[in-house]
Parts: structure tokens; sequence; C-alpha cells
């Protein structure tokens, strides 16, 4: 990362939840304050509401895991709030979808009325992600709308679930919804619900969301009309504007107390199977220039040939949804988005792809990379908010016929995992935390799985060793495995990345672990697989098991206190091996069944001074003979990464040259040049 | 039964004594400082202060916050977890997810029990109860003496499954039990038979970490109270509204975890029911949270999904109470937009309102009251002089200036935000489960409940408000009023046109047999134990269930089936009767009933007030300041009617009749005040 323009010392930084002195405001609302403050509670009250309702009626286990959101529209599709416990990746995405109904339907929306659409080309995020839209009339006028949007378990496409990772176009992923009347003036529209939900591999499922969703926007239709009734439409329309002007206000007003400048970093998709080995560049650039937040992404790569590109509304998505976490008590509506612009650039990169290339899997490709590389970014605006990259969002799917019963049902065991999250400037990363991608996504109860699909569970245990190590270490990610019981026809798909562009520390920290399927481990026929796959046959009998990553580390690892590394000796989340070679303190154990460890000082003395004088070297030795001595047992999977920032097919031992020159440019800048002699 | 009943609620501050004279009828109260190193101080305290002679006492109910604290400030001797191996750690893990999603500095807390005290045995079940792997019994034993060695006195023990199949889970108890004769050994399928390992081992975990701290401190005061001539059993509150006695909670310790929160809700209840509401919504408004509570048909809001801290659930049926931070304490400011806030931040006891003269140069809704004139400056009786000047310099800097507006409205703005918040939260508990308020009754209490129950109720358009005689002590009457209660609760999956209904039966049976066990080993007798059935249905293919009533005998279930849909229309506005609907859980209510006591009527005897004691402006939204009468609760008798605006004073609170309502006191000493002569 290069500051290109002076930076104020953080002391000057605006703390959150402090405010500036109210001393000389302007007027700044036309509703007296009273109005106005219970106005727009009430309008949070409205989606909350609708959030609850859909949590307590949904089909989709996906949704029934908190992916879904609410949003309230003003009458131009302008969001106005968005529900407090919303899933971040659908986060500036909702007015986008509001405001293609708007132009599909002008002069054409009644009472009654509700419409669907998922169109990613339309600022969607990826075919699952269905939303149902209600307008709202007061006195004959639409005053607003609500949006309820949802994951449906499948819509339809070449896989179950519908994340087929080898699509280069969208024909193949599933039903693409463009804004259709589904309700009309009250009389539901069943022939065209029925064209929706026959297109999914569980229509009688998909039908109940269906209905679900759209009843949940009524909850939050009868909540404006009585604040309408109560404090007249014009008044609530004031409202729904005001509220916008308020949010975009208060991020204006915490910008005076930042620095201006322009901060620039990138980070990378492992590759594009298009072009042979070699990341995949996502550049972010941001200029604060005391008026706004505005980013430019120009020097992304071209749209990879996978379906891990991102459209328009899932790249605004991230840069919204990674600079929010900068502001987290600001409430989101498109006041934010009037205060933070982006130039995307031109349709056919991996950050704005346009019709028809595949986007289902932009959730593990550009959005992920987007976000960590926005918090890279902030974290050097508010350094005590910093933190390092956290993991990579990851789908497992196994899907075939359940043998189990006689009539051999469709089953699918869709599967994500949490993970770690960075380091950061005052403690460790969070362990085992929701991607942030979605931190109220919830993983499944195992036990539910069991029940419904043919996969017993082996393994669901904290990855040892799999945090950065870093001054504060990054949180611990996770290890799960199954094994395929009674089952035919059955093939396995995996939607993730960062096998190769590991997850990264800043601040002298260190990476993860890579992320990536081993099919039958320590057997004969052991396979790795990788981090993108579709379509793997399997048999019953066969193991797999993967990791998520752990967080980044931040901050240098010898400057970890010896203490703090046996802490996490004791506990298991750190190896006695590792805790040498990661962090240079030597440990015995005496009896560790009492929890008994000994730190040895002047042997950590010692490992601490060899590892400091011999580092810089080791990210320089030979490529081709640190995989050689992968090949042969003799180097360890993470001293190849950690110590030598080495890039391989973990499976074969096959260096990645052009990635490895790549991932030694990232750690030179994020971890060695913050090691002080 | 005669003689005197006590009740006794510890809270953070105060722990309150309720006493209840079945001769006269007549309840007393006392309050002493609450000793959090050790409660029992405090409760010993109380009833020597209410010279109580204990061997007088019939009844001797308990509210206590010991294991809510313990499971908040993690103090608690080092308890263990034995598991399936390759799953330690599906305690930490959880389900993920994070409470707060957008502050990446505020994580959610750590397991209760860390991950070295986790431990792993070689044994598989699968989701059907059929065994995978057979329990590993040499490493059981050689774990058990290591768990012997390490000094563990309380183990959880978890396997996978064990819902479907608890052999193992058995098993492995009497191992542990073997090797560490002094230990408590926590079953998950014991303490939960339900499906999901996360939900199911934490409430397991939960009741392990409390069992030593929670049965000690139960089996101390019992010993105690028996010691010092209590002859009965020691009913302590349960966070499902019920009681228990020492010999369950020591088993069930975690049932206790929300055992301090219930106890007002079922006040609330009761004060309903004596006024004859069916339906009605409490607001117990303290210095810095207030805590809601739903009454419908008669019944409390009864939910499965909570937790003391988040993710960390505890899947026993508790009371839903919902908890905002809106209090006496909460801080008004203008944010950094420019907007009127109040709370979540509470200036607390320390620095505390502006006018409390502690250091708090902030103002509250404490201080906007008392600029307004709601609030006198005298509070106690005259033991806490409150000064006016403070708040009034506090709004008119933070709040009055910035905006441009006069005092007075500047205080009245910051008092109806706060009522508006407290109207959105009474929303969200109400209205999402299908209910109007304006068909209920707002029950005000807490130390500053009935300053804002009224304008409360008229956001929501409710039609009346009722303030109890001593609203300050209202959780610790809610003691006095509870019946023994267990829950239990067992899987059953499958579409309810297909339910065999001799099984279904036969279900039911086996957990009534251990229900009336449970009762019967805690004293109830025969003709006071009551057994109510539930079943959880869904409509196939759904997520979440719902929790119907049914009964026995035929055509049971398919009266259940009929009342699922009509819940589900009420609470979801829709129904889809040609849905196939599929039963989830089947449940039973186990309650032992205690003879209540019957509190005397008085007479409506009195029309007129009285002469009020003083008479003073009080600013009113809409009115400006009036001229008001300010009553002495003690003075005013019961049958007195008289129209606001009127303030009315007692020890522990101060109510506000707002102008265009009319006060009534009840035969129970209640004040209602009824809104209906509003004109919006």
């Amino acid at each position: 990362m290069n500051p290109t323009a002076p930076t104020l010392p953080p002391g000057t930084l605006d703390r959150a939840h402090v405010d500036a002195p109210a001393t000389t405001l302007d007027p700044v609302t036309t509703l007296d304050p009273v109005t106005f403050e219970v106005l727009k509670n009430a309008f949070a009250t409205s989606v909350d509401l609708m959030s609850e309702q859909i949590l307590r009626t949904c089909y989709s286990f996906v949704i029934y895991s908190r992916d879904f959101s609410s949003a309230l529209c003003d009458a131009q599709g302008n969001t106005v709030m968005q529900g407090s416990g919303d899933i971040a990746v659908h986060v500036g995405t909702l007015h986008f979808q509001c405001k293609a109904v708007l132009e599909q339907f002008p002069d054409d929306i009644h009472p009654g009325d509700v419409f669907a659409i998922n169109d990613p080309y339309r600022g969607g995020t990826h075919f699952n992600d269905v939303s149902f839209i209600r307008p709202i009339f007061a006195d004959g006028e639409i005053i607003a709308f609500a949006q309820n949007k949802g994951h449906w378990a499948d819509i339809g496409g070449n896989v179950p679930g519908s994340f087929d990772v080898n699509a280069k176009e969208h024909f193949g992923e599933g039903l693409r919804i463009t804004p259709v009347r589904v309700w009309s003036r009250g009389v539901f529209l069943r022939d065209v619900a029925q064209l929706l939900t026959s297109n999914t591999r569980a229509p009688e499922q998909a039908m109940g969301d269906l209905h679900a969703q759209s009843e949940a926007t009524a909850v939050c239709e009868r909540e404006v009309l009585r604040l309408a009734e109560r404090y007249g439409t014009g008044t609530v329309k004031t409202a729904l504007q005001e509220t916008q002007d308020y949010v975009e206000r208060t991020v204006r007003r915490r910008l005076e107390t930042l620095p201006r400048g322009t901060w620039e970093t990138v980070d990378y998709i492992d590759a594009d199977p298009g072009k042979g080995e070699g990341l995949v560049p996502i550049k972010i650039r941001l200029t604060l220039d005391g008026e706004g937040i505005h980013y430019d992404l120009a020097g992304s790569a071209p749209v990879v040939e996978t379906f891990l590109n991102s459209g328009y509304g899932t790249t605004f998505s991230a840069i919204y949804a990674g600079t929010k976490t900068f502001f987290p008590d600001v409430p989101l509506n498109s006041g934010f988005y009037a205060a933070v612009t982006a130039d995307i650039g031109p349709e056919g990169t991996v950050v704005n792809a346009g019709w028809p290339y595949a986007v289902t899997g932009f959730c593990s490709g550009p959005y992920e990379k987007l976000m960590n590389g926005i918090f890279e970014i902030w974290s050097q605006i508010m350094p005590e908010r910093a933190m390092a990259c956290a993991f990579n969002l990851e789908y497992l799917l196994v899907g075939g016929r359940d043998a189990r019963r006689e009539e051999k049902p469709y089953f699918m065991w869709y599967d994500w995992m949490a993970g770690g999250w960075g380091g950061r400037a005052s403690k460790d990363g969070s362990s085992a935390t929701a991607p942030v991608f979605g931190p109220g996504l919830a993983v499944q109860p195992l036990e539910g799985q069991e029940r419904l699909s043919p996969v017993l569970t082996t393994v669901h245990q904290i990855a040892v060793d799999s945090g950065g190590p870093g001054r504060f270490r990054g949180g611990c990610g996770i290890e799960k495995g199954g094994i395929l019981t009674d089952a035919e026809s059955t093939v396995m798909s995996y939607c993730c990345d960062r096998a190769r562009s590991i997850t990264w520390g800043i601040e002298g920290g260190l990476p993860s672990i890579p992320h990536g399927v081993w099919l039958n481990r320590d057997t004969e026929d052991e396979r790795f697989l990788g981090s993108n796959f579709s379509s793997v046959p399997i048999q019953p009998g066969d193991a797999f098991v993967r990791p998520s990553a752990g967080g980044g580390g931040y901050g240098d690892p010898l400057d970890r206190t010896a203490e703090e590394v046996l802490e996490d000796v004791i506990d298991g989340y750190v190896s006695v091996a590792r805790a040498a070679a990661d962090y240079g303190v030597v440990i015995t154990p005496v009896d560790p069944e009492l929890d008994d460890y000994r730190i040895e000082a002047s042997e950590t003395r010692a490992a601490r001074a060899e590892i400091r004088s011999g580092r810089r070297a080791w990210l320089e030795a030979d490529p081709a003979e640190i995989a050689e001595g992968y090949r042969l047992g003799e180097i360890d999977m993470l001293d190849v990464i950690r110590r030598h920032g080495v890039i391989l097919d973990w499976g074969t031992g096959e260096l990645f040259e052009t990635t490895t020159a790549q991932y030694r440019a990232l750690m030179a800048r994020r971890s060695s040049a913050h090691w002080k002699e | 039964m005669t003689g005197v009943r006590v009740a006794v609620d510890v809270g953070g501050t105060f722990t309150d004594v309720c006493i209840f004279d079945d001769d006269t009828k007549q309840m007393r109260v006392t309050k002493v400082p609450s000793t959090p190193h050790d409660p029992m101080i405090a409760v010993m305290n109380g009833v020597e202060r209410g010279e109580i002679d204990l061997s007088e006492v019939s009844l001797f109910s308990h509210g206590t916050t010991v294991a809510t604290n313990a499971l908040i400030t993690r103090n608690f001797p080092v308890a263990a977890l034995v598991t399936t191996k390759g799953f330690r750690d599906v305690i930490e893990i959880r389900d993920g997810t994070k409470d707060d999603l957008w502050d990446a500095y505020n994580d959610v807390s750590g397991p209760y029990i860390k991950r070295r005290d986790r431990f792993e045995v070689t044994e598989r079940i699968d989701y059907s109860g059929r065994t995978v792997t057979p329990l590993d019994e040499e490493e059981a034993r050689t774990l058990a003496r290591l768990l012997q060695r390490r000094g563990v006195k309380t183990i959880a023990v978890c396997f996978l499954n064990s819902y479907a199949n608890a052999a193992h889970e058995t098993r492995m108890r009497e191992i542990l039990e073997q090797e560490i004769p002094e230990a408590t050994v926590s079953t998950s399928a014991e303490i939960l038979p339900e499906i999901f390992e996360y939900d199911r081992f934490n409430t397991a975990v939960a009741n392990a970490v409390l069992a030593p701290l929670v049965s000690g401190y139960v089996n101390r005061l019992a010993g105690r109270l028996k010691d010092d001539g209590y002859a009965g059993d020691l009913l302590l509150l349960h966070s499902g509204g019920g009681s228990m006695t020492p010999r369950m909670v020591e088993k069930y310790p975690v049932r206790l975890a929300a055992s301090g929160i219930a106890a007002g809700a079922i006040s609330a209840k009761h004060i309903a029911q004596q006024c004859g509401y069916e339906n009605a919504v409490s607001l117990d408004m303290g210095g810095t949270s207030t805590d809601i509570a739903l009454v419908a048909d008669n019944e409390l809001r009864v939910t499965k999904e909570w937790q003391v801290e988040y993710g960390h659930p505890i899947i026993f049926p508790s009371i839903e109470v919902l908890t905002i931070g809106a209090g006496g304490g909460s801080l008004a400011h203008i944010d950094i937009a420019g907007s009127l806030r109040n709370g979540p931040q509470s200036a607390g006891a320390d620095p505390g309102p502006a006018c409390y003269e502690t250091g708090g140069t902030q103002p509250t809704n404490t201080d906007a009251n008392v600029v307004l004139g709601r609030l006198g400056t005298s509070l106690a009786g005259g033991v806490k002089q409150l000064n006016g000047e403070l708040s009034k310099e506090a709004i008119t800097r933070v709040i009055a200036e910035p905006l441009g507006m006069e005092l007075a409205e500047a205080a009245q703005a910051i008092v109806s935000v706060a009522n508006a918040n407290m109207a959105d939260a009474v929303r969200l508990i109400s209205i999402r489960r299908g209910y109007d308020p304006r068909d209920f009754a707002l029950l005000a209490f807490g130390g500053a409940g009935a300053l804002h129950g009224a304008d409360v109720a008229r956001e929501l358009n409710i039609p009346t408000v009722v303030v109890p005689p001593s609203p300050g002590v209202t959780s610790a009457m809610g003691c006095l009023l509870v019946d023994i209660r267990h829950d239990l609760s067992q899987m059953y999956t499958g579409l309810a046109s297909a339910a065999d209904a001799e099984d279904l039966e036969s279900s039911f049976t086996a957990l009534e047999t251990e229900a009336s066990d449970r009762l019967r080993h805690e004293g109830v007798a025969d003709e006071n134990a009551l057994l109510q059935r539930q079943v959880s249905m869904r409509y196939l293919g759904q997520w979440r269930s719902m929790q119907v009533p049914m009964g026995s005998g035929p055509g049971a279930l398919e009266e259940a089936v009929r009342t699922f849909h009509e819940q589900h229309e009420r609470e979801f506005a829709f129904r889809q009767d040609d849905a196939p609907v599929e039963i989830y859980q089947l449940h039973l209510a186990a309650v032992g009933k205690i003879p209540k006591p019957s509190f005397r009527p008085s007479p409506l005897d009195a029309t007129s007030p009285g002469e009020p004691a003083e008479r003073r402006p009080v600013y009113f939204g809409g009115s400006g300041w009036v001229d008001t009468p300010v009553y002495h609760r003690d003075a005013l008798p019961a049958g007195a009617n008289f129209p606001g605006p009127a303030i009315i004073n007692q020890l522990d609170s101060t109510t506000v009749v707002p102008p265009h309502t009319r006060a009534e006191i009840d035969e129970w000493l209640n004040i209602r005040i009824h809104l209906e002569e509003v004109t919006p």
C-alpha cells in the first residue's frame, strides 16, 4: 500500500461513537426533531418486523441461516432503511433492484402488486437471491416500496444448488428473473409463480418461499401505512428523504476529521483458468477529499473464465459493506451510497462483468477481495481499527441420490464454514466466525445435515496453526470432514478461492493456510482437488476434508510475547512446532495432560535471533528448491508459505512461478517491509 | 395455607423482600442493599429487617441472579467437556455468527469452557440412533482418570446424535461417576433431548458450569432457612416462570439462568388478571434499561430461543422479555448529523443524571422530567434531593441551544423521543406476534415506568395504564405468585396426517410419567399436579416450528392442526390449509399448583382524591405549563376518581397522569389511567 499524500497523525482521527460538538448546526431537517427521530426509528422497526417474519416462515435452509435482507425504499427506489441483521452482501443492491422494477413498469404499478427480480445484470447479486418488491400506496400515490431478498436453495441450472463453477456464461447457471409481476392488484398470478418455481429443483420449497417473502413485505407496508395515517403522508414522505440525508450528512461530517489523500492496494483471485497460472489482480484506489469517499477500480483484470466474476451490483455492495465496517454505527441507506462513490470502469472486467458472463461465484471471488482490500486501506486511515485479511467465503456441494430411502430422492449437502478474521491493532483476530460476506450467516448444525443427506461428518474442529502468525494472531479457521455413506450418482463441487492468494497478514504479520479440498487424505487414493472445481464424481466410502483459513496476522510475530504463545499452545490453537517456527518461542511439554509446559528462555532468545537474521533471505530462496523440498517431504507446507512465500499445487508440489513472484511481492509489502532488523 | 409467605428478589443494587400475611391478607415490603459477593447475606438481612419469624413461614420463594451473573462474569469453577472425537470445538465454533454485524472489533464472547478443558473420546452414533463406532471404554476410563487428576468437579458429556440414542452418554456418565464419585455429570440428552448439537451441547455446558455454584448457593440458603426454623421447601424461581425445589436445582441449575428477569413478568400477569385484562404489556423501566413482557390471552409469552449473552443459547422455555437501553439515566444527545437521540448510552449511577450532583453533566430522561415538573426535586420521601438548576443547564447547553428550542420544549422533546423508542420496542414484541397493541393494557412499573407509562400508551393507542401499588418491588411480588413447573420435550418428526395416534399417545404418556415423578420428587400432591401437552408443528419444508396446545383422546391431533393453522395466520398473516403439516417435537409442561395468596380488596368508598399535598406547574406537550395537583399515593383512597393532569408521589416512584385522561384507584389500590378521553 502506498499512501501518496501525507496523512495526519492518528490522534486526530475521529473515534467511533463520539459526536462532534453540536454548537454550530445549520437547520438540517424540515421536520421537528422529535417527529424525525420517531419516524426514522419506526422505519427501522418496520424493516426489522419484515426480517423477523421471514426468518420464522421461510422454507430455504439458506434463508433460515440468515442469507436474506429487507429494505424500505422510497418512491424513486432509493433505500431508506435496511434491516439491522441483514447479510452484508445484499447491502447496496436493494435499491438497484427496486429501480429496475420502476424502469420496467413505469406508470404500471398498482396497489396489491408484488414483483419478483433476481437479475444480476440489473444490480442483483446472483440468481439464487430472489427479491420480492411491494409498492406502498397512500393517498393514491406510491410513497415507498417494501422489499425482501432471500437466497433460494436452488434456482435451476446445471448443478444442484445452482453454483456451477465451470460456467462461463449465465445460461447454464440458473433462472434469470427480470422484473416480473407475481401479484396483480391483490390477485395471485399462479401461472407466473409456477413458471418461476418449476425451474428449480425444489418447486414446493420455492413456492413456499415465494409466499413467505411476499407476505413479509406486507408487514412493512402495514407499518408504513400506520405511520402515514398517524403523521400524514406528506410528513412520512419527507422523513423518507430526510432519513437518507441524515446518513449522508453523518458520513460527510465524519470525513471532516479524517486525513485527505489517496491510498491504493491490490488483492488477487487465485487464477483465471483461461490464462494458466498467475494471480488475477483486483485493484483498489481510494481518495478522500473531504467531500466524499471515492473509489476507483481501474487496473482490475478482465473477466475470468469461471463464475468468479462480479456484476456491478455486488461490486458496489463490496465497496459499501467494506467501508461501512469502519463506520459501524451509521445506518445503511442511499444516503450512505451518496457519500461513497466509485468508478468501477467499463464492462468486461472481473469487477464489472456485464451480460452474459457468469457471476454466481462473485462471493468467493472479487467480493471478498474488494472487502479485504478496503479493510487494508482503511486500516491505514483509522489505525486503531486496523484488521488483516479475513478468510474467504467457501461452499462445498455434494449432490446426488440418497440411497438410504427406497425412492432415492435428490439430496444436496450444501455446506459452508466459519473461519478466522484478521489480527487487529490491539487484539487477536476473531476465530471461527462467519465470513465478512455475511457475519450473520450461520453455519448449519451437522445433526440436521445428517438427517437430510447421506454424509457422515467426521470432524468439525478448529484447525491448529491456521491463524496467521503476528504480534496479534489471526483468528483460527476450521477443519471439516465427511464420508459419503449410502448414495448414488454423487458429485462434489467447490466454490472457493485462496489456495494460492493465501489469506495475508499486514504490518509484518504472516499468512494463514491455503484453502482446498482433500479427497481420501493419507491414503493411496489421496487427491488434492484445489479450491475451485465442479462435478467431481465420488463414491460411498470416499472421505473428504477441507480447512477454512484463519485470519492473517497483524504485526511482527517476533513481537508476540512468549506467554501469549504459551497460552495458545496450551489451548492447542498453536502447535509446539509452529510456536518455534513462526514465533521463535521454544516450549517444552512437561506434562501436557495437566497443561504443564515450560518456556525455554535462552533457546527462545536464540531461535528469535536466528529467525530475525535469516528471514529476509528465506523469502528470496530459489522457489524450485523449495518446491523440491516440499515434494520430498523435507519442507513443511507452512514453511513453504510463511518462510519462503512460495506457492505450489499443494497436491503435486508443482511450482507456480508467476504466482510465487506475485505472492512474494505481496509479502514484501505487507510483511517483511515492517520487520525491524 | 395459613401463615406468612415470603418472597425475595435479589437485584443488582437492592434485595427486595415481600411478606404476605395469610391471616390479615396484607403485604409488606422491605428493601436491603444487595451483597453481590454472597447474596445470601442480603437475603438473611432482609429476613431480619422484615422481622420475619421463619418458623411461621409457610412458603419461602426466591428469584436470584446468581446464575445470570455467573454466566456473564464467567466466574465459576473449572468444568470439563467430554465429547465425540473430532468435535471438541462445537461450543467454540457455535453457528459462527456475530451479534454486531458491522463492528469488526466487537466480538462474541468466548465459550463457557476453554479449549484446554474440552476432551474427546472415540464413539459415534448416526442420525437414526445406530452405533457407527462403539464407545471406546478403555479410552473413556483413561480420560475419566485424567479428569480426576485435573481436579475437575463438574463435567458435561455431549455426544453427537445423543438425542436419538443416549446409550453412549449414559455409559460415559457411569464411568465418570465411578472414577470421580464426587463429580456432577450433566449429559446433553438428559438436559435437553433435542436435535442440533450446538444448542444441546451449550445448554448442557451451561448446566455443568453452573452446577457447583448454583446448587451450592441454593443448598446453603435452604440449610440456613431450615436451621432458622423454616419447615417448608425453598422455591427457586426459574426462567420459565415457574419454580423448582433445591432437589431439582441440583440437576437442572441452568433453568435458573434468567430467574431474576422472569419475576417482573410474572407480576405483570398477576396484575393483568387481577384487573381483568386478558392482554397486557408490561413496561418495567429502571435506571438504565426497560424490560418489556407480553401477556396474551392470560398467558405470558414463552420462548425457547434465548441466551444470557449472544452466542450462548440456553434451550429451555423462558419468559420472553425484551430489554432495551431506555431508562431514567439514558442520555439525550445530538449526534454528528444534528439529530436528537436518546440512549442507549446511560449515565447509570455514576456519574448519574445532572440533577443528582454526582458529576453528571449530560442531560438524561430524569433531568428532562425534573425540568418539566413531572418529577419533584425531593425523592424517596425527602431522602434524596435533586438539583433542577443543573438539569436546566445541561438541557440548555446540550439540546435547547443547538436546536434553537425553548428549555421546556427541549425537555419535552427528550421525553418524547424516549417514549417513542419504548413504543417501538412494544411494537416489536407485540405486532410481530400478530397482536394489536390497542387490545392491551399497559402495566407501568419499575422506578421510572409510571413517569412515562401514559405517554407510551398514547403512542400505541393503548386505552388503559395500570400502576401497581408498589411499582419499585414488583419483581419480588412475582416470586410470591409462582407454581412449581417443569418443561419436558421430545423429538418426534413425521407428517401429522400420517402420525400413529397410539404411538403419539404412548410418547406423551412416557413424558407424563417422567413429569409426574419429578413433581412427586418435589413433594407435590397428585391432586395439585397439572400436566399440559403441547406439540410443535410446521408446514412441511419450513424451518421454524410453532408450539400449540394439544389435548388427549380421539381427535386431539386434528384439533391441534387446526390450532396451528389459526396461530400461523395470526402471527404471520397467512395460512396454507392445503400444505402438509409436520410434527417436530412433543412438549409437556408439568405444573405443581401452589395455592396463591388471596389479596383483600379495599372497599371502593371514596370518589374524591382528597386535597392535594401541593400544586405546581407541570409542562405537558400540547398543553404547555399547567397548574397541577400533586398527591401522595398513600393518601389516595380506593375508589378515588379524578381527571388529569395530576402527579402522584410515593416512596419508590412517581406517576404522571397527563391532561385529557382520568385516573381511578381500584380495589387493589392500583392506579388505572384511562386514555379514552384523549383527543389525538
